[in-house]
């Protein structure tokens, strides 16, 4: 019996805090947020009606989201592969022992540590001004107009960002797996007769599969959940045209004050974002060999 | 031993001067928060605060920013639900209904009856007063004096008193090789500036325009045959003609259309007197500019083509939810502070550069934007736009349609009927 007190003693003395945190900070709000998407709150006033379904049967008619929601996933899409891509690249290159490799790395992981919001200045004016104005002196017609102008070009412009600045973070992961390899084992191969390319497909990358997983799911749950890049470098413009999900969401709720409606919307991208992780996830677990 | 006695009484003394000092200033101190939605001069009224404590040392006025662009409605959504509102909020006229549950009921107060006729008509309920009126704004398309007249001589801005007449000014400019306008492609500017003077010019009747809007949500008005939302967009086309950002329309920023304008770039630019901070800034010499009306059509006796748009667009409401007696007060003694004292009038008009909507301040500020307002609203020139009965996404939704409109992906047609769409489904 004492033995069982001094147990929860313990317990509570260890966990109790972050327990009651977690509690009260996440676990509450969400489950409150799930009973919000079934009234028609605003988000101001004290009334509001229960309503079941109906905000949920609203978001199949609704076409704004849905369009949304699609260019949500073309833009994930993309800036996984491209990050990841990039990342690896840079950090194999980077491990490599070329000269300067550990500046080349603080180089390449410094946009990581400015804010989304700063970044996205940075670039709107590096758009707006920069790019056109040596566009136009060197005549170069691809950058003669600011990309934020045309639908097309503003989502490759986020893409772009989103890119520049996760692919130096993603290659520190990269370059922790690699650097964990043992040698020996690369030796070996080549001794054995493998060339380059085999040594990294073969021996390389499969031992690499943690980082791998870390790296898609650390990007893709990045990539589904951005907003303050998407707010300070596009504002979801023009025309609403690069309005992707989370600041689709946060204008239901606060702009159009449809707050039951946005919670709706928001707890679908949670089960969608939740889904597909746990699916990558499970996948590249499976994917990991053991030593 | 010693050390622990030595350090248990030096936090004991600590603890009681702390407490001592909190007593004290919760007796006299008052801190009061102020929540500003004008960006452009937030760090003005920083300096203003200041000057108002030197008056009322006991008080002290902490800023809210919000940021540009943001709007005030979400901003104190947020600060409410957080259980955290400001005692003082800046927001728009359209806004003060939704939370007037929360605000504190101001009709008894003196300024009251000094108030401009008609700034206190949208802020009041079952003849409650919820807000003070914090700055008369008005916006149309400001003329660069100078660079007229230097290239095609003499300019009078009452001789612009149609479309056919503008669009001749456009011409000569055009001849003489001066761009003659820029659109800004800001959703707040065409969805909130631009296309809502077509709301307010159905009629001259403010009753009516409200009657239009109720018919509007009703999906009882036919926009696509209404001679004024045809009249105001033949108008921006003509403007689209001789836009600067032509060949690329969604490209320009707010400060770009400021720098044309200032560096003698484009002889007209459609924006309001909250930009002249910027375009002083750029170009600190030239201090002729002024307002010509945007035209709905060619006959010259049509009231609208010859008044701009001017109206009280920032409130100031003060919170009873979160903010003491004490606080609420102080919120009192600044706004009238504001009206009423010498000191605070100069702050409020010269520091912030603001047309104080009261008739008892006869002071305006020294800009050339704020005086062209002042001399349109003196002649009886002016007119408002209906924001209080406008929903409030109404400036992005409609914003980003005229955005395609502008660039030529949607037709009038499809504007119009999406406008009505709109309508039918607004809160």
């Amino acid at each position: 019996m004492s033995s069982y007190f001094s147990k929860t003693k313990l317990f509570v003395v260890f966990c109790g805090i972050s327990i009651i945190a977690f509690l009260t900070v996440v676990i509450v709000p969400f489950i409150y947020g799930i009973y919000l998407t079934f009234t028609n709150w605003d988000g101001i006033h004290k009334k509001y009606e229960f309503i079941g379904f109906s905000n949920y049967i609203g978001l199949l008619k609704d076409q704004v989201f849905k369009n949304s929601f699609l260019l949500t996933l073309k833009y994930v899409f993309f800036t996984v592969i491209f990050t990841n891509l990039i990342a690896f690249l840079l950090a194999y290159l980077l491990t490599s022992g070329i000269k300067g490799q550990s500046i080349f790395r603080v180089i390449f992981f410094t946009p990581n540590l400015i804010g989304g919001i700063i970044l996205g200045f940075i670039w709107q004016f590096i758009f707006h001004n920069a790019l056109p104005y040596l566009g136009r002196h060197l005549g170069i017609s691809l950058i003669s107009e600011s990309w934020l102008a045309t639908p097309e070009k503003a989502f490759w412009a986020l893409v772009l960002v989103t890119v520049w600045q996760y692919s130096g973070y993603m290659m520190m992961i990269y370059i922790a797996g690699l650097v964990s390899i043992p040698q020996d084992l690369i030796e070996a191969a080549i001794i054995d007769g493998a060339n380059k390319f085999k040594v990294l497909t073969k021996i390389i990358m499969p031992l690499m599969a943690p980082s791998f997983t870390v790296c898609l799911f650390l990007s893709l749950q990045r990539s589904f959940m951005v907003y303050d890049l998407n707010l300070a470098l596009t504002k979801g413009g023009p025309f609403k045209s690069t309005e992707l999900i989370s600041m689709h969401i946060y204008n239901e709720a606060f702009l159009s004050q449809n707050y039951g409606i946005g919670q709706a919307k928001a707890f679908v991208l949670f089960i969608t974002v939740a889904i597909i992780t746990l699916i990558q996830v499970y996948l590249s677990k499976k994917a990991e060999v053991e030593l | 031993m010693k050390y622990k006695r030595l350090l248990i009484s030096i936090f004991l003394v600590l603890f009681l001067i702390n407490l001592g000092g909190g007593l004290f200033a919760s007796s006299t101190k008052v801190k009061i928060t102020f929540m500003s939605t004008k960006g452009e001069i937030n760090q003005q009224l920083e300096e203003v605060f200041k000057n108002f404590s030197k008056d009322y040392p006991n008080i002290t006025v902490e800023l809210i920013p919000v940021g540009a662009g943001q709007s005030p409605f979400e901003k104190l959504s947020t600060m409410y639900a957080s259980g955290n509102a400001p005692t003082i909020a800046m927001i728009d006229p359209n806004d003060v209904e939704k939370f007037k549950d929360n605000f504190l009921d101001l009709s008894n107060e003196k300024w009251t009856k000094d108030a401009l006729k008609g700034v206190l008509d949208d802020v009041t309920f079952e003849g409650k007063v919820y807000a003070f009126p914090f700055a008369l704004e008005g916006y149309g398309l400001i003329y660069n004096k100078q660079l007229i007249e230097k290239a095609v001589g003499k300019f009078d801005p009452n001789t612009i008193r149609t479309r056919f007449s503008l669009e001749r000014l456009f011409k000569n400019l055009e001849a003489k090789k001066v761009t003659p306008v820029v659109i800004s492609p800001l959703d707040w500017s065409l969805g909130a500036h631009f296309i809502t003077i077509a709301y307010a010019t159905q009629s001259r009747d403010y009753g009516a325009v409200k009657k239009f809007i109720a018919d509007l949500r009703a999906g009882k008005v036919d926009l696509v045959n209404n001679k004024v939302f045809n009249d105001l967009l033949d108008t921006f086309d003509m403007l689209r003609k001789y836009n600067y950002l032509k060949d690329s329309p969604l490209a320009g920023t707010y400060e770009q259309g400021a720098q044309l304008l200032a560096q003698d770039k484009v002889a007209f630019w459609f924006m309001g007197n909250w930009a002249w901070p910027l375009i002083e800034e750029v170009n600190p010499k030239n201090r002729d500019y002024g307002f010509v009306p945007v035209p709905l059509d060619n006959n010259p006796n049509n009231f609208f083509n010859r008044s701009i748009v001017a109206l009280p667009t920032k409130m100031l409401c003060i919170d009873t939810k979160n903010n003491s007696k004490e606080q609420q007060e102080a919120a009192k003694t600044l706004l009238n502070w504001f009206v009423y004292n010498e000191n605070g009038q100069k702050n409020w008009v010269y520091g912030l550069n603001i047309i104080a909507p009261f008739s008892n301040v006869k002071i305006t500020p020294n800009d050339p934007l704020a005086k062209s307002i002042v001399e349109y609203a003196k002649a009886g020139r002016t007119f408002k736009i209906p924001y209080a009965i406008l929903p409030s996404d109404h400036w992005p939704i409609i914003g980003a349609y005229m955005q395609k409109y502008l660039a030529g992906r949607m037709d009038r047609k499809q504007l119009l009927t999406e406008i009505m769409n709109y309508w039918t489904k607004a809160k």
